[in-house]
């Protein structure tokens, strides 16, 4: 019950009461009136004085958010009407951005677990810089340097996983290192680099709206990426939308021709698309002979995957296949995207180039509309794949390569012998080290592999065989912060400045426009400490600040594919709406006509603003050519047999829900747009004849674990396949950890299972 | 440089917001707003004309399920962190073989004939005449939450922290200088327009039957304007991904209790009638116990009541809704028998025995006949299937017997009337294995019944609180021995089997009431998995 204040009456008309009382301070709570700044009407209790606009940080289509600010502070935000990504609109992470920066349980000092067992205690930062530097030092001396590894992100900004690669390889001296781009963007990664020679995804997302035909393979946009979805609905020409999906998705809902194959027979159905469009001479022999190699090998190759083996492989009627082909031969734009479907399988890098083979053979790439595209996954999975320093020397450079050392070490003015030659291990490969006693130490950053990583009741059971685990991050409450023995608290999206990279090469900024909370430090600046604290402070003199380290990441890049050595500084990238990858010096007066003549025209902006790579048919390997790629088809890693008659799929849940849930669990708004508990969607057929009803529990059982789940009957799942969102914490100790062999990255997408009635 | 010095001025680096001095922003001021050129084709250029209103009007084709509305009309409306006005359902089925998945955007639907606005007792509800937009005055709103229940489409909810309801109110400022609402704004794929529509055409086409999308709510109820259109319709065997998900609605205890309280006296009036008529000379003694306890549970009922308002300072607005508002009718019922009721107590007290008592009694029993009418027609007029007549007047009605029957039996029994008591005592055993069957049977037959309008309320009961029928179950047992007991067993002893017999039926009514409301099934929109 609420009793109003009591207010005394000043005149006689105020002692009676209105009849009806229009307006109040109960009214006034939600008055809106013109917001200024071109916002339209804005509530009044969050009139901004000053707005600024920002990339969001949480998924890697890179929508621009314009932050509403009261002395300096963000207090609301909206989508940017103006920015050429989003144009005007954002998903309701984008929305709720600021409020997982306001969650009660964000880290305020680093903690430190003083026994195993014991609970994390608050303590100071020169005290948690010591006991870091101390106990890596003590591994270092005792095992060598590849006994501490750090996994880190693709959620943090290009300085600091530049800075933190330089420092964990340079400063600190270690081998191994890694990051969760592992598990999303490493396929797309290697599969670039064999085939166009550099990872570098050749779309701009205006060719959304330039296709004919748009294939999506193993990709929901519709939540994952709902604002590229967007940029789909604007296509303009009517497109034919193919979806390849086990699952009738949202997006699959919403295309044109579904194609629900087998789980995993992906890499036989590209295989059997190839074979047909030769069969029906859909090729373009002149592109095919000036751009690319391999093509012969290749055509010779897919003869063996005709109509009759790909339709019984895939459970796709030859007519069918025949209707895709056709769709695909017909088209005079086609483009052909890929996700997670394709990335996180067991043959996921072959399955990747035999989409770019298709891309290849049919001419449809490096014209508007068209491209084999690779939809990346986190906000700045491409930062990460390029200048993390991590699997390649800074900026897709190579450690052994001499020129390419004495260039690195020459823009960083280190001495070029700190710089190892070693390769570093794959995320994988560092569990297997702990596993193994190798890895003595873990570093985790911005990451939450106790939730995310496959087989994880392994991977939880290893850490604890670890001599010294440090969790940086925003949230003291990670699955895998719990089990740190110090907490480093990080400052997050929104309390820093910096740069991240989104799908289509775009480089947009963040920036500082909240109060980190309690003793928080961005990432950036824990690095600063660690550089001192460790001794090597002289090494990384010339990382003052992150836009400094801009500025060498942009010498970095110098003839680079992705050279951005035409970027001025941050205030251009802000100025421009985000500048996508290659932005050389030499174009810079170029670009910066046509894009001042573009703010004129709209339509000519846009042409400016979204450039896409290969349109002169050079690609980045040394001859200019691309390859064709491939390899046979290997069965699933594990089959569903008697005792594990199903086939689990996982993916995303919903548009509100992000990786863990550790950002979008902190949001009432985003939690209320997502179940609650995990749950599983099954067919009809099998829920009745397991007996299982609508909404009632079950147990999902694999050789690894069991879990429970409520029941979704529903056929957007084929009878012996079964779905779970992998927002759940339980699912991923469920899937069975097999990796590609040349991506190295986890096949969450299809493993073993039992499904029961409880 | 010290070490302790590096910390400090990083953490002082850290502090310092830099985006304002760092950035300059070039503000478009002055004319129109920078979204609107995405929403200048998703609102009307005029005004609703004479016969027309605002209506909002959904692409159900280009609706993907992204959600943006939802968290949109959160931000540029300021609604409190957990509140939203604006839901993203998903609508389940088969087509052809293969899967149907439709994801439905909703919203208040601005209805023709708002059941918000006919049962809000304060008249806190306003149809605007021009637009047809139902606004809620928020400062009228005094947090009786009729609405909730009245709305078939869940669109009102209350807030704790301002003990007041709120609800989406179409952005009518917005659209008043040619701004777009918040969720048309934000819509990706511009699945959500405004439009006029033609109210006339709205109620004729919303006849018996029709509804805004599967599973939603017979129109013919609220007329609701909100125009759902797709090119491909929705399978027949359609429904809310929600559809088979049990959840126990609130209970609202005040209102639990006042329900309880006030038909056991109600029951107590009539009882105390009916002795006095039966036979004024022998019962003069226990004339008043009865009336006094009557009095008291009446009026601890009506004082519960007050628990359950929000903001009850604005309660005595209640004569507003008296036209259209059964809720209002309910406080004007109560109102009446407690006014009443007073003066019954003195004559009791006064003159024990006399007709005067007698009649007082019986006029605030009959009032009290009535008001437990309007209170069941508030649940009634809400057309959930729990909730229905047989279902609210049966338990209403059987409550102020059994209750009347087994409280009397215990005010008898101690003035010493054992005559009276075992009477009482034996119309209650009756009465209560009658009510008690009855609710008993009617589950196990809705629980067996998958096509019963209230299967999904058994379920609820059965998967939810599988505790409460075996309690019931043994209250009974115990009410009924104690009862008889107290019929046959040692007269000294009988007036305290009489008060456990009335104790465990008043515990066996409050579960029931409890019940009632927890297990009820509320109506909305097609909700998600």
């Amino acid at each position: 019950m609420k009793f109003p204040a009591l207010k005394i009456p000043s005149t006689p008309a105020e002692l009676i009461p209105p009849i009806r009382a229009w307006t109040g301070p109960l009214t006034e709570e939600l008055v809106r009136s013109p917001g200024g700044f071109g916002l339209g009407q804005i509530p009044d209790r969050v009139t901004p004085d000053d707005t600024t606009t920002m990339v969001c940080g949480f998924c890697s289509t890179g929508c621009g958010l314009n932050v509403h600010l009261k002395d300096g502070q963000a207090i609301n935000l909206s989508a940017d009407a103006t920015y050429p990504v989003n144009l005007g609109m954002a998903c309701p992470k984008g929305w709720e951005a600021l409020t997982p920066l306001s969650a009660p349980d964000r880290g305020t000092t680093p903690l430190v677990r003083r026994r195993r067992g014991g609970p994390l205690e608050s303590c100071d930062w020169e005290s948690a810089m010591v006991l870091f530097c101390e106990e890596f030092k003590a591994l270092k001396a005792k095992h060598g340097p590849e006994s501490v590894a750090f996994l880190s992100t693709g959620q943090i900004t290009t300085e600091e996983m530049a800075f933190l690669g330089c420092l964990f390889k340079i400063g600190m001296g270690f081998i191994h290192c890694d990051s969760n781009t592992r598990q999303c963007m490493a396929t797309a990664h290697v599969a670039y680099k064999q085939s166009f020679g550099f990872d570098a995804p050749p779309y701009t997302y205006a060719d959304f709206e330039e296709s004919d035909v748009l294939v999506f393979i193993g990709s929901n946009p519709c939540i994952a990426h709902p604002i590229m979805w967007q940029r789909v609905m604007r296509n303009p020409h009517s497109p034919e939308i193919l979806v390849v999906d086990p699952r009738a998705t949202e997006t699959a809902m919403a295309a044109t021709q579904h194609y629900a194959i087998q789980p995993k027979s992906d890499l036989t159905l590209l295989y059997g698309l190839a074979h047909l469009l030769i069969e029906m001479d859909a090729v373009r022999r002149e592109f095919i002979e000036a751009h690319t190699t391999g093509f012969e090998e290749f055509a010779e190759f897919v003869r063996a995957f005709s109509p009759r083996h790909v339709s019984a492989a895939a459970g796709i009627s030859e007519e069918r296949l025949r209707h895709f082909a056709q769709t695909i031969a017909d088209g005079k734009r086609v483009s052909f995207w890929w996700t997670m479907g394709v990335n996180q399988g067991h043959e996921s890098t072959r399955t990747a180039q035999a989409i770019i083979n298709l891309a290849l053979m049919t001419g449809s790439i490096g014209r508007p509309g068209t491209g084999a595209n690779s939809i990346t996954g986190q906000c700045n999975a491409m930062g990460s794949r390029i200048f993390a320093n991590i699997t390649s020397l800074l900026g897709a450079h190579d450690a052994n390569d001499d020129a390419d050392r004495a260039k690195i070490a020459g823009i960083l003015g280190i001495d070029e012998s700190a710089i190892p030659r070693e390769p570093s291990m794959a995320y994988d490969e560092i569990v297997r080290g702990i596993a193994e006693g190798k890895i003595k130490g873990l570093w985790v950053i911005a990451t939450n592999s106790s939730h995310s990583w496959i087989h994880q009741s392994e991977f939880n059971a290893l850490l604890e065989r670890l001599d010294f685990l440090v969790v940086q991050d925003l949230y003291s409450t990670t699955e895998t912060a719990q089990r740190a023995d110090l907490f480093l608290p990080a400052a997050g999206w929104g309390e820093k400045e910096g740069t991240l990279i989104n799908s289509e090469r775009r480089i947009g900024l963040i920036k500082k426009i909240r109060r980190a909370p309690g003793q928080a430090l961005s990432d950036f600046h824990i690095c600063q400490l660690i550089a001192h604290y460790w001794g090597c402070a002289a090494q990384f003199a010339r990382w003052t600040s992150p836009e400094a380290a801009f500025a060498l990441l942009k010498e970095v890049s110098r003839n680079q594919p992705n050279d951005m050595t035409g970027i001025r500084d941050y205030h251009h990238i802000d100025a421009e709406g985000g500048i996508q990858w290659p932005l050389p010096e030499a174009s810079l007066s170029r670009a910066t006509h046509s894009i001042e003549h573009g703010q004129e025209h709209d339509c000519e902006n846009r042409i400016s603003t979204e450039r896409r790579l290969f349109e002169d048919g050079r690609f980045f390997t040394p001859d200019g050519r691309a390859r064709f790629l491939f390899d046979e088809p290997r069965a699933m890693p594990e089959p569903p047999d008697d005792e594990y008659p199903f086939i689990l799929l996982t993916g995303r849940g919903t548009s509100s829900q992000w990786h863990t849930n550790t950002r979008t669990g902190k949001s009432d708004v985003l939690r209320k747009l997502y179940p609650a508990h995990c749950y599983v969607e099954i067919h009809p057929t099998d829920a009745r004849r397991l007996g299982i009803r609508p909404n009632s529990p079950v147990q999902l059982a694999s050789r690894r674990a069991k879990i429970r789940a409520a029941a979704f009957v529903t056929p957007t799942v084929q009878p012996g396949q079964i779905f779970v969102p992998m927002h759940y914490r339980e699912v991923n100790t469920l899937t069975f950890p097999a990796f590609d062999p040349h991506s190295r990255q986890p096949a969450y997408k299809a493993c073993a299972v039992s499904v029961a009635a409880l | 440089m010290t070490e302790v010095n590096l910390i400090d001025r990083l953490l002082a680096e850290q502090g310092a917001l830099t985006a304002v001095a760092r950035f300059a922003r070039r503000h478009e001021e002055g004319g129109l707003p920078a979204q609107a050129r995405y929403y200048e084709d998703l609102i009307p250029l005029t005004r609703p004309a004479p016969g027309q209103q605002y209506a909002f009007a959904v692409d159900l084709d280009a609706c993907t399920g992204c959600k943006a509305c939802v968290s949109a009309c959160h931000s540029l409306n300021g609604l409190d962190e957990h509140e939203t006005w604006r839901d993203v359902g998903l609508l389940v089925g088969e087509r052809g073989g293969g899967p149907y998945l439709q994801t439905v955007t909703t919203a208040c639907h601005h209805c023709v004939d708002p059941a918000c606005l006919e049962g809000c007792p304060v008249m806190a509800y306003d149809k605007d005449a021009e637009t047809g937009i139902v606004r809620h005055l928020d400062d009228q709103c005094i947090g009786c939450q009729y609405c909730t229940l009245k709305c078939p489409y869940g669109v009102p909810k209350y807030s704790e922290r301002l003990g007041i309801v709120r609800k989406c109110d179409m952005c009518h400022d917005r659209l008043a200088v040619g701004e777009a609402p918040a969720c048309v704004q934000a819509c990706p794929h511009e699945a959500i327009a405004i439009r006029l529509v033609d109210v006339a055409e709205v109620s004729a086409a919303a006849t018996p039957g029709t509804r805004l999308v599967p599973g939603a709510f017979d129109s013919s109820y609220t007329k609701p304007t909100t125009v759902y259109h797709s090119r491909k319709a929705p399978p027949d065997a359609a429904h809310a991904a929600c559809a088979y998900k049990l959840q126990l609605e609130h209970a609202h205890w005040p209102l639990l209790i006042m329900l309880v309280a006030t038909q056991a006296a109600t029951g107590l009036f009539a009882a105390a009638f009916a002795t006095g008529i039966a036979s004024p000379g022998q019962f003069h003694n226990a004339g008043f116990p009865l009336v006094a306890a009557a009095f008291a549970l009446l009026n601890g009922g009506l004082f519960a009541a007050v628990f359950h308002l929000g903001r009850p300072l604005g309660a005595w607005r209640f004569f507003l809704g008296l036209r259209t508002s059964w809720m209002s009718r309910e406080i004007l019922a109560f109102s009446l028998m407690a006014t009443i009721a007073a003066p019954a107590v003195g004559a009791a007290f006064l003159f024990p025995g006399s007709p005067l008592a007698s009649g007082l009694a019986g006029a605030t029993a009959l009032l009290g006949v009535v008001a437990v009418l309007t209170s069941a027609m508030i649940y009634i007029d809400t057309r959930r299937t729990f909730w229905s007549p047989v279902e609210s007047f049966g338990r209403f009605y059987g409550a102020t017997l059994v209750l009347g029957a087994a409280a009397a039996a215990v005010v008898l029994g101690l003035a010493g009337q054992s005559a009276g008591m075992r009477a009482a005592l034996a119309i209650a055993v009756a009465i209560r294995a009658i009510i008690f069957g009855w609710e008993y049977a009617s589950h196990r037959l809705a629980l067996k019944d998958r096509n019963a309008a209230t299967h999904l309320s058994a379920l609820t009961i059965s998967a939810l609180l599988p505790w409460l029928f075996p309690s019931r179950i043994a209250l009974f047992v115990v009410a009924t021995l104690g009862s008889l007991v107290a019929i046959f067993g040692a007269p000294q002893f009988a007036p305290a089997w009489a008060a456990l017999a009335f104790a465990t039926t008043a515990a066996s009514q409050i579960l029931e009431r409890y019940t009632f409301f927890t297990a009820v099934r509320a109506p909305h929109m097609p909700g998600g998995i």
